[in-house]
């Protein structure tokens, strides 16, 4: 991040009065979700214990710790998927902009509309072209219009760093695409519907190192739009692509902040422990 | 079990402590130069090493960082490396200058060397004491450095300010030492450069003082 983009978000929370205090740092950006209180379970298991956390807007937020810590857990929280889970449970606030998605009167599926997510394993429909992988969302919300298609398709493929690689092969198939490719259609397709909120779950783990440069990419160009949460287990990741970094631990949140400061000195010494690779 | 990037640490450990160890030796035998009146070579030859020192701990430090990418203290720690294997190499180059000073102008012994020889004896100190705060970690002894810095400061600058309001002065004498003292405050900056490294290690910040020009 810039010193200018810095301090004109830092004046914009300012004139919101945010400033969120964690218990090793202060932070202080405008936000754009906020879990308050945060807990899951499956089963009797607790896996997320309670963690106060605010997502900034326009930011790429990183969350990393080690296996089991509860990272994914907590962000398919954010966007209603965990309590799918057979068994699984939620507790404790969290809001988008004002409301709570877990409030009584929300529609689940209205709020996975509004915050999108990108699997660790790209998942594109099998059966369905790239064209179609892409439209489906919008094509399932009723739009018919052909040239809005076309447009939203474009577009979001060009978001997704995708578009000049298919542009000539778009009734392909989907899956017939290469890994780094498919998890590009799969952020496309999450973008078509105009989400406010993007979750990816260690979405470049399986690819190799081109592939990956190329979702960084399009992360770094995408949070001009919208909101990006990653779960990561690479650090280096975090730290090319991430504003701001929170690290968990069984189930907490251990310390959260901008991420060049928190990976040049943490305030912590179980983050440090953890991403010196001194940990266990 | 130790990490595979602790075997570079402690490699860029050993070689920081060996260019201490010289560059103390090395200033001090300049000193020791200037006490006798005569040239020792193996300042000269020293010097050369600890530059070339200074370029391995360079090379080791790019190469932990390419192959390790490291981060939090030990990211710190090998920043602090390259700063104090610097400040090490420049001690030595201004021992070396010292006795560039001595070929220059010949028998300095009639010279009234009292200035020179307290600030020499300080800097000395300072210089023990910048290589003992980093072999052992020790913050107490770095912020010691940084209180002792005036002193050299002030013989330097008080020289001066002597030879300005003096009608009649020794040139060689005047010019040597004013040189030499100046060399001597030079390496005195570079042992609190080293001490402030020394603490950024430890305290993963700067020390929140104020250095003079």
């Amino acid at each position: 991040m810039t010193i200018e983009m810095q301090k004109g978000r830092e004046d914009e929370a300012m004139k919101e009065g945010l400033t969120v205090s964690t218990d090793v740092r202060t932070v202080t950006f405008g936000s754009k979700m906020k879990t308050r209180g945060l807990r899951a379970w499956f089963g009797k298991s607790e896996v997320i214990k309670g963690i106060d956390l605010d997502i900034p807007e326009k930011c790429v937020t990183a969350i990393m710790g080690p296996s089991g810590c509860g990272k994914t857990t907590f962000i398919r929280c954010l966007n209603r998927i965990h309590e799918l889970t057979p068994g699984a449970k939620v507790q404790g606030e969290v809001m988008l902009d004002d409301e709570n998605i877990y409030g009584p009167k929300v529609d689940a599926v209205a709020v996975r509309r509004k915050i999108g997510m990108v699997f660790q394993k790209p998942n594109p429909f099998p059966t369905m072209s790239i064209y179609d992988n892409v439209a489906a969302g919008l094509k399932l919300n009723g739009v018919k219009d052909k040239k809005l298609l076309d447009e939203v398709v474009e577009r979001s493929l060009k978001m997704g760093f995708l578009w000049e690689e298919v542009k000539n092969d778009l009734r392909k198939p989907g899956a017939a695409l290469s890994g780094g490719q498919q998890q590009r259609l799969c952020i496309a397709r999450a973008i078509a519907v105009q989400p406010e909120v993007l979750l990816m779950d260690e979405p470049a783990s399986a690819l190799d190192p081109t592939a990956t440069a190329k979702i960084e990419e399009a992360m770094v160009q995408l949070k001009k739009q919208y909101t990006i949460v990653i779960v990561t287990h690479n650090m280096q990741q975090a730290a090319r692509v991430a504003d701001y970094t929170a690290f968990f631990y069984l189930g907490e949140l251990v310390e959260f902040g901008e991420t060049a400061p928190l990976f040049e000195n943490p305030q912590k010494e179980l983050t440090e422990r953890y991403i010196t690779g001194k940990f266990g | 079990m130790p990490r595979l990037m602790d075997l570079g640490m402690d490699r860029l450990q050993n070689m920081l402590l060996e260019m201490g160890k010289l560059s103390e030796q090395t200033v001090a035998t300049a000193i020791e130069a200037y006490h006798m009146g005569k040239n020792l070579q193996d300042v000269n030859r020293w010097s050369i090493n600890l530059k070339q020192l200074d370029d391995q701990v360079s090379e080791l430090s790019i190469e932990l960082i390419a192959r390790f990418q490291p981060v939090a203290s030990d990211l710190r720690y090998i920043k602090a490396c390259m700063e104090i294997s610097y400040g090490f190499y420049r001690y030595g180059r201004y021992a070396h200058d010292i006795m560039e000073v001595l070929e220059t102008f010949g028998d300095l012994t009639k010279c009234d060397r009292a200035v020179v020889e307290t600030t020499a004896e300080k800097t000395k100190e300072m210089i023990e004491l910048s290589v003992e705060a980093f072999a052992n970690k020790d913050v107490d002894l770095a912020m010691k450095i940084v209180s002792m810095d005036d002193d050299v400061d002030d013989a330097y600058r008080g020289y001066i300010a002597v030879l300005m309001k003096s009608r009649k002065v020794d040139l060689r004498c005047a010019l040597s030492q004013t040189l030499i003292l100046r060399y001597l405050e030079r390496i005195a900056d570079h042992a609190v450069y080293i001490g402030k490294s020394v603490y950024f290690i430890v305290k993963g910040e700067e020390p929140a003082f104020e250095e003079k020009s």
